[in-house]
């Protein structure tokens, strides 16, 4: 049973040790060279990560208001309607993130809309819309229809309802949506430079360290702060998420 | 209420869908200043069928998906299965495994690129066949996991306690059991794989380019409508893939990613 149990661990864990934490140390060392520090003392760097944080934030907070209406009126569906209408969320993001991308260029670039930052984040907001409708979703779903009844029972108004007792009640499934958008989108690459050039993100500089300007240090110290944002942010979710658990 | 909802809701899926479709439809418009609709016609994807470089970009992008399909469904087949017994260090194991999915993908990207870099492993397809591995890895992980949950032991037991060897176990009664989870991030470990750019393109040569590759340097370059033909082609085919993953597996849709 022992001699099973070692078979199962040891491939998986040896692949991501050699393949995973092997490489973040070399990242960490290649981050912390002398092109690295230099690259982190230029204002360009703050600049870049404030525009990709404020990026994110918007297209988060958009993403979440487009979405709770929408995840509301599937989880309020009949069966076969909920499972058609979460299909037709979910299919697009079973395809290419790059050719979606395009598809709405191709749309905006007549209009003259493209090429903005606000087109920008319309894109982000487009293309990672499932990732909040889903766990908004699942959340809404298992609200206890009762206690919405109860509280108009005792005479809240539907607004007053919806801002006490919903809201609360499916915070797990708007920080999980949050988070679940928030991180791919702090670390986007590609999808800035089709709609829009002039909007460079985090992404698009640690590309030209690396692909142009051939400063792999710089690049890599970039990518290392990147990192440890985005995994403090999921610690910070996950203890959050623990005290739902026992409150 | 209800109807105001179900407009916005009807609204917020014609956004989703109506780009696709009319890059769709322009693939098969004659001008080649797409803009406007001049006539109809199949040249570009003719254009497309006689591409060789296309075609071996397509045979980079199956061999760079099927290998790593079939490495990361066996590890992280492995890494579900091990995660069900108590351990010293199975928080730590929990981590590790969920890593990947959990930083951005630029990020393992260049980690991994750090280090091929750093012991001059040469990029090619083989070294993007790591990089995909290593991130597909986690999701077939996730995915079977949850199968696992819903899965009696004791039967696997009973099989072992009736005489079979744990391989033989494993073979007639495990592997049956949890096999739609295994084919279903078989599935998803294909479709990120074909679909992904990020990370193919910083750990592979410009000479070992994949489709997605092709559709970013082909943008950079100029709108066209090969483009669109291209990028029909590539949409359907995942469509194709995932309506028969559903037909064979039964596969939960909303397990997706990137």
């Amino acid at each position: 049973m022992k001699g099973r149990f070692l078979s199962l661990l040891v491939p998986p864990t040896a692949w991501l040790v050699v393949f995973l934490v092997v490489p973040t140390a070399v990242l960490a060392l290649a981050g912390f060279s002398t092109e690295g520090v230099r690259a982190l003392a230029e204002p360009v760097t703050w600049l870049l990560f404030w525009r990709s944080f404020r990026i994110a934030v918007v297209s988060t907070a958009l993403c979440l208001a487009v979405s709770y209406p929408v995840a509301y009126y599937i989880a309020g569906c009949g069966k076969r309607w909920r499972a058609i209408l979460l299909f037709l969320v979910v299919l697009p993001f079973w395809t290419n993130l790059l050719v979606r991308t395009y598809a709405l260029k191709f749309c905006l670039d007549p209009l003259g809309w493209s090429s903005t930052e606000s087109a920008v984040v319309l894109a982000l907001v487009q293309s990672f819309l499932p990732f909040m409708i889903l766990p908004l979703y699942s959340s809404i779903e298992k609200l206890p229809r009762r206690l919405l009844e109860a509280s108009q029972d005792l005479g809240a108004s539907p607004a007053r309802t919806f801002w006490s007792v919903t809201v609360p009640l499916t915070l797990p499934g708007i920080a999980a949506g949050c988070i679940l958008v928030f991180i791919p989108v702090l670390g986007i690459f590609a999808l800035p430079e089709f709609i829009d050039e002039r909007t460079p993100m985090v992404g698009s500089q640690i590309n030209l360290y690396f692909m142009k300007n051939r400063n792999p240090g710089a690049g890599s110290a970039l990518t290392l702060i990147l990192m440890v944002l985005t995994i403090t942010l999921t610690g910070i979710y996950s203890r959050f998420r623990k005290s739902e658990g026992l409150v | 209420m209800k109807k105001l909802l179900a407009g916005f809701t009807a609204l917020v899926l014609a956004a989703l869908y109506a780009p696709i479709a009319v890059m769709m439809l322009f693939s098969f418009n004659e001008s080649k200043y797409s803009v406007r609709w001049t006539g109809f016609t199949v040249d570009w994807y003719l254009k497309l069928a006689q591409d060789t470089t296309l075609h071996r970009e397509l045979g980079n992008t199956l061999v760079l998906a099927g290998s790593t399909t079939v490495l990361a469904t066996v590890l992280g087949t492995m890494a579900a299965l091990a995660a069900r017994d108590a351990f010293r260090g199975k928080r730590l194991y929990s981590t590790l495994i969920a890593l990947p999915v959990m930083v951005p993908d630029i990020v393992l990207a260049i980690a991994l690129r750090a280090l091929f870099d750093a012991v001059h492993w040469k990029l090619s397809l083989v070294t993007a066949i790591v990089a995909h591995t290593t991130f597909n890895l986690s999701y077939v992980a996730v995915v079977v996991s949850a199968r696992l949950q819903g899965l009696d032991r004791s039967i696997e037991l009973a099989g072992q306690d009736l005489g079979a060897s744990p391989v033989r176990a494993f073979w007639k009664v495990t592997l049956p059991a949890i096999l739609p989870g295994v084919l279903s991030g078989a599935v998803l470990a294909f479709t990120l794989s074909f679909d992904d750019f990020v990370i193919t393109y910083f750990t592979t040569s410009p000479g070992d380019g994949t489709l997605p590759m092709r559709i970013y340097s082909m943008v950079r370059f100029a709108v066209t409508p090969e483009i669109n033909a291209l990028s029909s082609v590539i949409l359907v085919a995942s469509l194709a893939l995932i309506v028969a993953a559903l037909k064979i597996s039964k596969v939960p849709v909303a397990g997706g990613g990137r």
